[in-house]
């Protein structure tokens, strides 16, 4: 059986290259900060379900485009540290801290 | 449909299903990595997270959620040539013991700490060691038949297992078999 499955997988391959393999890479590779920009995409998330806020609005509390915000929602930016403190002002909140 | 190998020997595969960019493997874990989508996802599925797994903290489960993700796509990333998948991937029904052909399968995280893990990647098995990814989701309920998001996945490798059936990719020893278990 094996034979033919896998004949039959072989002639209908995609014909485009999947792009898993490329990423998954790339998420193992920047683990450790790609957890800290997830964390705070779910506290923005947290703030803005919270405060009833869209992403254009909360683009003018940051001081940025809602295409920014909508970024920072994938949880994939890598932040820089004035990025995290404009959130903070305008959340309200410590997203990172440190300890003396 | 169409399928991409994702182990160079032949032994693991992944579905494209129609309309789609790019494979089950890869929209699964992309999803299992979005904070917006989990976010939406464990808001309008809290009630099972509570009354199966005593969590109601959401965003402990979107963590959590990431965390296993990141353990169970690096298991497939790191596969090698020769590792056997079958102890990967596991009967979807706990209680089937013999083999079936072409198989309804599942993998998961074993031995997670705090909790199970709601985790599951979904594949038909072509034989031993050799399987087809038809997608993943994340089951918070008993049975896939309770939730239309399970639901949809069953019917997902019903639909793979079918199409291979239609193209004769079985031999007369499979379809014998094939024949017994209707």
């Amino acid at each position: 059986m094996k034979e033919k499955a896998l004949k039959y997988l072989e002639e209908h391959q995609s014909e485009t290259p999947s792009k898993w393999r490329e990423e998954a890479q790339w998420r193992k590779e920047n683990r450790d900060w790609l957890r800290y920009s997830q964390r705070i995409a779910i506290l923005m998330l947290f703030y803005m379900k919270r405060e009833g806020l869209t992403q254009a609005a909360m683009a003018e509390r940051i001081g940025c485009t809602q295409q920014y915000v909508s970024k920072l929602l994938k949880g994939t930016e890598n932040l820089t540290i004035e990025t995290i403190a404009k959130i903070e002002r305008a959340t309200n909140q410590k997203l990172m801290a440190f300890d003396a | 449909m169409k399928f991409d190998k994702i182990l160079d020997n032949g032994s693991l595969w992944a579905v494209r299903y129609e309309g789609d960019d790019d494979n089950a493997l890869r929209k699964v874990f992309a999803q299992w990595n979005d904070p917006e989508w989990l976010w939406d996802f464990f808001t309008e599925n809290m009630a099972d997270l509570e009354s199966y797994f005593k969590i109601t903290d959401l965003n402990q489960a979107i963590y959590d959620t990431i965390d296993d993700s990141g353990e169970l796509e690096c298991l497939i990333l790191d596969i090698s040539p020769d590792a056997d998948l079958d102890l990967l991937f596991r009967p979807l029904e706990n209680s089937r013991t013999a083999e079936m052909t072409l198989g309804k399968e599942k993998a998961r995280l074993q031995n997670r700490p705090a909790h199970a893990s709601w985790l599951r990647l979904y594949a038909i098995k072509l034989e031993r060691g050799c399987y087809i990814i038809t997608g993943g989701a994340i089951k918070l309920t008993h049975t896939m038949r309770e939730r239309t998001h399970t639901l949809r996945e069953l019917s997902k490798m019903e639909q793979v297992r079918n199409l291979l059936l239609e193209n004769g990719v079985i031999d007369n020893d499979g379809f014998e078999d094939y024949l017994h278990e209707m």
